[in-house]
């Protein structure tokens, strides 16, 4: 196996005492789709908020390429090339979808901000929303659009939490797409979703998270066959 | 669509502006005095209030300080009252440089609570002082026998915040202040130092009023606390941006010439009830258009939606050949 570009080592976190992650490791291989499991509460939004830098480890660290980014701000992981979508859309209400792409670009000026934005909305297949309200977008676009806004950030890691949750097959299969053509551009995709589907169709590598605890850890196929698994879910 | 161009309309209202004095009476010209402050006022809480989305109680604050080292400044050492309003400015930035440092690190309610007491500290203050400030007596200047001068230099301002609003409205470090109003947390997440930002409205909304505030005791001839850090002035300045429409180029100046001209009618011929009227107008207006005039402007088609600056770059992206 290459070397992780993602590592997540014995990291620990509990709320008020009641624990969400119990010495969870990870390794996320770079270019590759890598898919993270588990039935609600689990524990996969707080390890996804906790690499993103919204919230600390107890115990245990993060790594990018190698670097702890534990303690670093979220602000500050962006920096290093991991951008994120949100479980619940947390697109900008009050912008129109381009400025919600252009508002955080980094380092280039306005009119290589908003080609590249109108690129990203090309290649989403979306750019006739580009003057519409966040607040107008259904569901489904909120989602392209959530996609789109993290790739601004030409990131090297996507953290995508649940893009498939609450869509049509036709868009998942669309969100699929884009994801494979992403990972031929070098950008390494980690993603949580209940879609057992697209997860065990999709996935290199497929994480299984139950109670805080990862139960287990392998190709779809063995996953989908782990009895760990399907005393969980069944 | 056709609609009302923001740019169009400033032209108008500056031409307006510069030929007034020449074409009005003396109380025309102080009561423009006035609501120009209040307008300088409006666009400054504005950036931080209504961009950012930290709405706090505690500009009157900078705009008392303001006003105090302007008066001072001239009291003592007789420093013409347009220098003394840039010193003024000066005061009001290093006094929000500290403040901003340590209070905007916190979330938007702390925030506000936080900047809640700033005036009644610096009322205090100045109340105690009093071999320097002159307490409850206050300090009298020498009075202004042309009000002119005074006049332009408050449009001019008033002019240069509208344009300045105009320009951040149109750019990314507007739009990352909207981003930090409407979702921070999600902000931070994608890259937006939000801490930086926030101190930085902050900071460049406390300068005009700290001009304003040593121009204003310059106009009025004296100053005292009760003046300097009146909570009407603060009250008085949100419901302006709030009527108009926060967080918008044109929001300030419709929300302050409304609210103004509705203020000086009900004075004049309600003494005993305007302030309860004002009050009424401005909680009917918040009921019924939480957005503001403009977002009403901008819903029936009388004003363009959006940054028109991304838009027109948008379209010559759209244009240009691959």
């Amino acid at each position: 196996m290459s070397e992780s570009i993602l590592a997540v080592e014995n990291v620990s976190k509990r709320f008020a005492g009641r624990v969400a992650l119990e010495s969870v490791s990870i390794d996320v291989a770079p270019g590759s789709i890598t898919g993270m499991i588990g039935p609600n509460g689990s524990g996969k939004s707080t390890l996804f908020n906790i690499i993103a830098g919204t919230l600390r480890p107890d115990e245990g660290r993060v790594l990018v390429r190698g670097q702890n980014i534990s303690s670093a701000s979220a602000a500050e992981i962006c920096g290093l090339g991991i951008a994120r979508t949100f479980q619940i859309s947390r697109l900008f209400a009050e912008m129109t979808v381009l400025e919600n792409l252009v508002a955080v670009a980094r380092g280039r000026d306005d009119r290589a901000a908003i080609a590249l934005a109108l690129e990203l909305l090309d290649f989403l297949e979306i750019r006739e929303i580009a003057d519409r309200w966040g607040a107008e977008l259904s569901y489904g676009q909120r989602k392209l659009v959530e996609i789109a806004r993290a790739l601004m950030l030409q990131p090297k890691i996507m953290l995508l939490d649940e893009p498939f949750a609450g869509i049509n097959p036709r868009l998942q299969n669309r969100i699929v797409e884009h994801l494979r053509t992403l990972c031929t551009r070098g950008i390494t995709v980690f993603f949580i979703d209940h879609e057992m589907r697209i997860v065990l169709r999709e996935c290199d590598l497929v994480y299984v998270l139950a109670e805080g605890q990862l139960i287990a850890r392998g190709d779809p196929q063995s996953v989908r066959n782990d009895a760990k698994v399907l005393q969980a879910y069944f | 669509m056709k609609g009302i161009n923001p740019l169009a309309v400033a032209v108008i209202a500056g031409l307006v502006a510069l030929a007034l004095p020449f074409v009005s009476s003396d109380y025309a010209v102080s009561f423009s005095i006035q609501l120009l402050i209040f307008l300088v006022l409006a666009y400054s809480w504005n950036w931080i209030g209504g961009y950012a989305g930290y709405t706090h109680f505690g500009q009157v604050g900078f705009f008392g300080i303001g006003a105090y080292v302007g008066s001072l400044l001239n009291f003592h050492w007789g420093v013409p009252w347009y220098l003394a309003a840039i010193a003024a400015a000066f005061a009001g930035a290093a006094t929000a440089v500290p403040l901003g440092g340590g209070r905007m690190m916190k979330k938007g309610q702390f925030f506000a609570i936080g900047m809640f007491g700033l005036a009644s500290v610096l009322e205090a203050f100045a109340l105690g002082f009093d071999s320097i400030t002159g307490g409850g007596t206050g300090i009298y200047l020498k009075p202004v026998s042309d009000l002119r001068p005074i006049y332009y230099v408050v449009a001019t301002v008033a002019m240069i915040m509208l344009l300045m609003t105009w320009r951040l409205d149109n750019s990314r470090l507007g739009l990352k202040l909207l981003a930090i109003r409407e979702d921070e947390n999600a902000a931070e997440s994608l890259g937006i130092p939000t801490t930086r930002l926030k101190i930085g409205a902050f900071v460049a909304s406390a300068v005009a009023p700290a001009a304003m505030g040593s121009i204003y005791a310059v106009y009025l001839g004296f100053i005292d606390p009760p003046t300097a850090f009146a909570p009407n002035m603060e009250l008085t300045t949100i419901a302006m941006v709030l009527l108009g429409g926060m967080g918008t180029v044109l929001g300030p100046l419709v929300g302050a010439l409304a609210l103004s001209v509705v203020n000086e009618v009900l004075w004049a011929n309600y003494p005993q009830i305007y302030l309860a009227c004002v009050g009424v107008i401005v909680l009917l207006a918040v009921l019924f258009m939480p957005r503001g005039i403009v977002s009403l402007g901008m819903k029936n088609g009388w004003l363009r939606i959006g940054r028109p600056l991304f838009r027109r770059l948008a379209v010559n992206a759209g244009q240009a050949p691959s």
